[in-house]
């Protein structure tokens, strides 16, 4: 897995061009997070795909758009999971490795839940 | 304080914008009204797609951004395809669509289609502005980015309220500023080792070198390096085809001893090109004994489809130029370069065919000798633009221009129409074949009206040729949807639009005719009826690499390319 970080102009169309990017070159985005961040008018897009090869193949055409500041491969991140588990005493928020949050899961057994893979 | 029409019409004249193709609409009218009053000439076509190619044919004659213009919906989506051949030959363009009123937007009103999606993957950038304060820096944003870099077609979408707002004179002293395109010249000193040492160095030059005029160049670096020229497609005529280090276009239908140099040197100097498909063949074998290195102004072109490689990003004229710096102390070894120079000559066939029927060949044959060495060329996309690329000669300030990436048929005629735009003085020819040329015959109009005469060398065959070749060698013979079976009169329909048209069938009367074409002060179309049963051969087949090579006629005895 492979973990990019985008920093990118904060305005409507530019996750279509972004994403149209993936789009072209075939790459299935496996999470994605946006959100306006520490800059006034930037956003910053962090998301992950499997393999590196296509990671590369596509940085250089996302530094390319107009729209996008930075593009860049983050280094030292792992894939964590997010669970919201609903029994009767509640809703429970879980969050962890995917193993970890899967144990969980199993050893609760929730009435209903859902769960995220691949969070960042 | 101003309105949104008129701050647009000043943009443009800001811009040194003298002259815009397009058509207008409903929501383009305040655009349009304000027009009137001002010089830029605006020339009405008669479908939004040949405005496109009108500008493209401008920029790439007068090196300029050239300015289209569509209205709304089915403007806009006609538009696409100019846009889109503009894009993928890189060259620069502000295409401007009317919208519907930001107020309406994505309510389905009349007319509306999501110009800005359709736009965007067809577009280096594109824009759809929705406040009126950031109108003027989105019109000098849109031309800054069409013209830095690596060239390409830039979109503004302007929802027609914006031309009715108000703008202030503050707003539209703007300044606009962009990042500028990133050099890395870091692998200057092992591409020079590399050139140094290398025994048999080709150079391989692409629209890029077109693009930044580095032509002369080139020839001072192949005459250094003793290394033959090859060019692709694009950059036909970036360099004078008749130096004895030229060796033409290489490729699918490209001269065999381009690619018998392409696909036989230890080192190749790849500037700006991207390595088409059409040019490498199968891309696993094409220059898997090569070591290569790869100058493009576009970092994401390095390493896109050749791998290894050592890459420098920059304009084809720095690096070329830093590279003729750093190599002074060269030593020539001529072994590689005599041998190319003697295959080259072995390669220059006989293609003056006097035979009937007409050969195309002969038409190209007669065109190269006759056409004076200004001359501006425009294809259509088929096997009249591969009888063209490999048969007429483009030297001294003889320009090409031809849908390279995109292959759009329909391409050559307008684009002849924009050269002429941008170069009055100069002979404009359109090789065109009938296929490609009932796609946009309707712009004789265009032609006629606005005066200019642009020849139109019709190579007639009744086939869609080039889908039947391939239907011929790869599918059985089995003809299906290719064959005309009731062509037009063309001359009747050139001379319907107020144009000057003749047939011609026999080769002894095709110098006559071109002449006589040369000669006219009204667009000529010069109907050549072909020999339907002519292929265009030599051909590498796709997805295959030279060893399958389909001669036919070629006389090429070089060798495996």
């Amino acid at each position: 897995m492979e973990v990019m970080m985008l920093l990118v102009y904060d305005q409507p169309g530019v996750m279509q061009r972004v994403m149209g990017e993936f789009n072209r070159k075939r790459i299935n985005v496996e999470t994605i997070v946006v959100g306006k961040c520490e800059m006034p008018e930037r956003a910053r897009i962090v998301l992950s795909i499997e393999d590196k090869d296509r990671a590369l193949s596509v940085i250089e055409h996302l530094r390319a758009l107009h729209e996008v500041i930075e593009c860049d491969l983050v280094d030292h991140s792992r894939h964590e999971a997010y669970a919201l588990l609903s029994s009767k005493e509640g809703v429970c928020r879980v969050t962890g490795t995917v193993e970890e949050v899967d144990a969980i899961v199993k050893r609760s057994q929730p009435e209903r839940f859902i769960q995220a893979m691949n969070a960042i | 304080m101003m309105k949104g029409a008129k701050a647009a019409v000043e943009l443009l004249e800001r811009q040194n914008v003298q002259v815009m193709f397009g058509i207008p609409g409903g929501v383009l009218l305040p655009f349009y009204d304000e027009l009137a009053q001002s010089d830029i000439r605006h020339i009405l076509v008669r479908h939004e797609q040949c405005a496109g190619h009108m500008a493209d044919g401008f920029a790439r004659v007068s090196k300029k951004p050239g300015v289209c213009i569509a209205t709304s919906g089915p403007g806009a989506t006609n538009l696409v395809t100019g846009v889109a051949t503009a894009f993928m030959d890189s060259s620069p363009m502000v295409a401007i669509t009317g919208q519907v009123a930001t107020g309406v937007l994505g309510n389905d009103a009349f007319q509306e289609a999501d110009s800005f999606s359709l736009m965007m993957p067809v577009t280096k950038h594109n824009f759809r502005v929705t406040d009126p304060k950031d109108f003027p820096g989105t019109m000098e944003k849109a031309f800054l980015i069409a013209t830095t870099g690596r060239y390409g077609p830039v979109h503004v979408d302007i929802p027609t309220d914006i031309f009715n707002a108000d703008i202030t004179d503050e707003q539209m002293k703007v300044e606009v500023r962009i990042p500028k395109p990133k050099r890395n010249l870091a692998g200057l000193l092992d591409a020079i080792k590399l050139l140094e040492k290398a025994e048999r160095p080709t150079i391989m030059v692409g629209g890029g070198v077109a693009w930044s005029r580095a032509g002369p160049e080139i020839i001072r670096l192949a005459e250094m390096l003793m290394a033959p020229v090859v060019t692709t497609l694009m950059a036909k005529g970036s360099v004078p085809e008749n130096h004895p280090l030229v060796l033409g276009v290489c490729g699918m239908h490209g001269r065999q001893v381009a690619n018998y140099a392409l696909n036989n040197c230890d080192v190749l100097l790849a500037i700006g090109t991207r390595f088409s498909d059409r040019v490498t063949g199968k891309l696993s074998e094409f220059g898997a004994m090569t070591k290569v290195v790869h100058v493009d102004i576009d970092s994401s072109e390095i390493g896109k489809n050749v791998k290894d490689r050592v890459g420098l990003v920059g304009d084809a004229w720095t690096v070329v130029n830093a590279l003729i710096a750093g190599l002074q102390k060269r030593k020539k070894a001529a072994t590689w370069k005599d041998r190319i120079i003697e295959l080259n000559k072995q390669c220059t066939c006989d293609y003056d065919l006097r035979t009937n029927p007409l050969k195309p060949q002969k038409v190209i044959h007669e065109l190269s000798k006759l056409l004076p060495e200004d001359a501006i060329v425009a294809t259509e996309v088929g096997q009249n633009q591969m009888w063209a690329l490999h048969f007429f000669k483009c030297y001294g300030k003889r320009q090409f221009i031809t849908s390279g990436g995109l292959g759009t048929m329909g391409f050559g005629f307008p684009a002849a129409l924009g050269a002429k735009v941008a170069a009055p003085d100069r002979t404009v020819v359109d090789i065109a074949g009938d296929g490609s040329l009932q796609m946009v015959s309707h712009e004789f109009a265009t032609a006629v009206e606005n005066d200019l005469p642009v020849m139109i060398c019709l190579l007639d065959n009744g086939w869609l040729g080039n889908v039947k070749q391939w239907q011929k060698l790869f599918y059985g013979e089995r003809y299906i949807a290719t064959k005309f079976g009731r062509n037009p009169d063309f001359v009747k329909l050139a001379e319907a639009y107020g144009a000057e048209a003749m047939r011609v069938e026999k080769h002894s009367e095709v110098a006559e005719a071109i002449s006589s074409g040369m000669r006219s002060e009204v667009p000529m179309l010069l109907d050549f009826m072909v020999d339907p049963e002519e292929d265009v051969l030599p051909m590498t087949p796709p997805g295959k690499s030279s060893a399958d090579c389909i001669y036919g006629r070629c006389m090429w005895k070089g060798g495996v390319c």
